[in-house]
């Protein structure tokens, strides 16, 4: 192809997309609202999964032995946790360690401990390797002889898995929803252009243009469409995450995640998204009238 | 220059529109398609610039098998061939000139043999003066002149016109006939279906009658024949 050509079909691609203004309108807006949606939602779900991790990963189950173990039977004991199945790990606290603890958190209040001499028991702190089956993972411990209580969120716990596996579905079903339906939406739009230009492209053919010389405006128009179909909203997105990043002040585990990072990696989705929109759309929906 | 082989022609409805014609047509011919409406006077034409396939049978064009041509091929075949059609088939948002253009910029022509050639055939079909004008602002005599120098851009060796003056009146009829004979004076030949018997009784050129899918009269310096 000689590049006078290539020049041709950018300056026809570009004179069609305002000369059929309200149609690259039309398709602009649905890419946008379309990738708008689709970056929200990864976005959403981005940080769902993140605090659900970060929720996940200080869900540990303490394991306070029973004052009747002698410290040398310990050990074995350790050992016996470890390897019940789905366990990950077992860090053993010991009675002296969880009083120093204690002070460290009770700081200037420590001396109401003096007199006390220690209360606290023996611990083990074990983590499930798959958080959703700690509940699971604590009932097997407290069977376990030796073990006299066992703590580990019981009340809270079930409820935030629901909560949060719900909300990554919900996501995941969305974002496919509005793919497809935003495909839709571009190529409806483009095969509407295609059809009041299907004279000019029948002429193209009379006088022995090829296909690829054909495509060739459509490909520039759909390009274009998509590339500002996904400018507009990464744009937004890009300002409103850093918005409320900068604006909303959140603690731990319930965190952000980071957006100059985050932000980088949706509008890289969001403009692969766009460009495959708009360059599917407008070839997909012209093939028929190639069959001339 | 065109030949045909025992053609068949059925559309998908089950409908023959030809059955098994068999002619040939020399380089430099002038030759007149004519019969009733409905005979195969369309899909005779139509084969020939390939929109349409023949069912059975060969079709030789200027060279190109037209039956074994590849998809890709098509568009290089259309280059040796120019259509002109009853309506014209102008692009309305652009004037004369771009319209004439357009088909050397489709197969990629030089910007001086684009100038060059249109320049040379808008002065052909005497529409230098309103290369500017757009489609609309012509008479339709004039829009078919158009059509006629779009065909002759590229400087096919065949002109294949399907009802040429079917939307003219008589004296614009006449002056796209002249200009024909012009086209076909210089080695183009030209095969054209019409209806107008005034024309093919005054200006004698062979002429093939097609009936129901068939050639039933094919004479040198022939008669309509007809009386519609």
């Amino acid at each position: 192809m000689k590049i006078r050509t290539v020049g041709r079909h950018a300056r026809e691609g570009m004179r069609n997309l305002f000369r059929n203004g309200w149609m690259t309108f039309a398709s602009i807006s649905a890419v946008a609202v379309t990738l708008f949606i689709l970056g929200g939602s990864i976005l959403l779900s981005l940080n769902v999964q993140n605090i659900s991790l970060n929720i996940e990963s200080q869900l540990q189950i303490n394991a306070y032995v029973s004052n009747v173990v002698p410290v040398k039977a310990l050990p074995a004991l350790e050992k016996r946790l470890a390897h019940l199945s789905g366990v990950r790990s077992v860090r053993f606290v010991s009675k002296v360690q969880a009083l120093k603890q204690m002070k460290q958190i009770l700081k200037s209040n420590a001396d109401i401990m003096t007199g006390l001499g220690n209360p606290l028991p023996n611990a083990f702190i074990l983590n499930a390797v798959n958080p959703q089956q700690t509940a699971a993972v604590a009932k097997e411990v407290q069977s376990t002889p030796g073990i006299e209580s066992v703590q580990y969120g019981q009340s809270f716990l079930p409820k935030l898995l629901t909560i949060m596996n719900v909300a990554r579905d919900a996501a995941v079903i969305l974002i496919g929803g509005l793919l497809i339906l935003g495909m839709f939406l571009i190529s409806n739009t483009i095969r509407v252009t295609i059809f009041t230009r299907r004279r000019e492209i029948e002429i193209m053919k009379l006088v022995g243009a090829t296909n690829g010389f054909i495509r060739g405006p459509f490909f520039v128009e759909g390009t274009l469409m998509g590339l500002v179909g996904a400018a507009i909203p990464s744009v937004v997105l890009y300002e409103l995450y850093r918005w409320i990043a900068q604006t909303v002040k959140l603690f731990p585990p319930f965190t952000l995640v980071p957006y100059p990072l985050v932000i980088t990696h949706v509008v890289w989705v969001l403009v692969a998204c766009g460009l495959f929109m708009g360059v599917w759309g407008s070839l997909f929906s012209m093939r028929r009238f190639l069959r001339v | 220059m065109i030949e045909m082989q025992d053609v068949w022609k059925e559309y998908g409805n089950g409908v023959a529109a030809l059955s098994g014609i068999s002619v040939r047509i020399a380089q430099g011919e002038f030759c007149y398609v004519v019969g009733p409406s409905g005979a195969g006077k369309s899909t005779f034409i139509k084969l020939m610039y390939r929109e349409e396939k023949p069912t059975k049978g060969q079709i030789f064009v200027g060279g190109f098998n037209i039956e074994r041509l590849r998809e890709r091929q098509i568009p290089m075949m259309r280059r040796h061939i120019g259509v002109v059609f009853q309506d014209y088939k102008l692009l309305q948002p652009l004037t004369v000139y771009e319209n004439v253009s357009f088909a050397l910029e489709v197969i990629e022509a030089s910007r001086k043999t684009i100038q060059k050639r249109v320049a040379e055939v808008l002065e052909l079909v005497g529409l230098t003066e309103k290369a500017n004008m757009l489609p609309r602002e012509l008479s339709g005599g004039e829009q078919q002149r158009v059509g006629i120098a779009r065909a002759l851009v590229n400087k096919p060796s065949v002109i294949i016109a399907d009802e040429p003056t079917g939307n003219l009146d008589p004296d614009n009829s006449w002056t796209i006939m002249k200009l024909f004979q012009r086209v076909n004076d210089r080695g183009t030949t030209i095969v054209m279906a019409t209806h107008n018997r005034e024309l093919v009784n005054s200006v004698r050129k062979r002429v093939i009658a097609i009936e129901q899918g068939r050639i039933v009269r094919d004479q040198e310096r022939g008669e309509y024949g007809y009386e519609d």
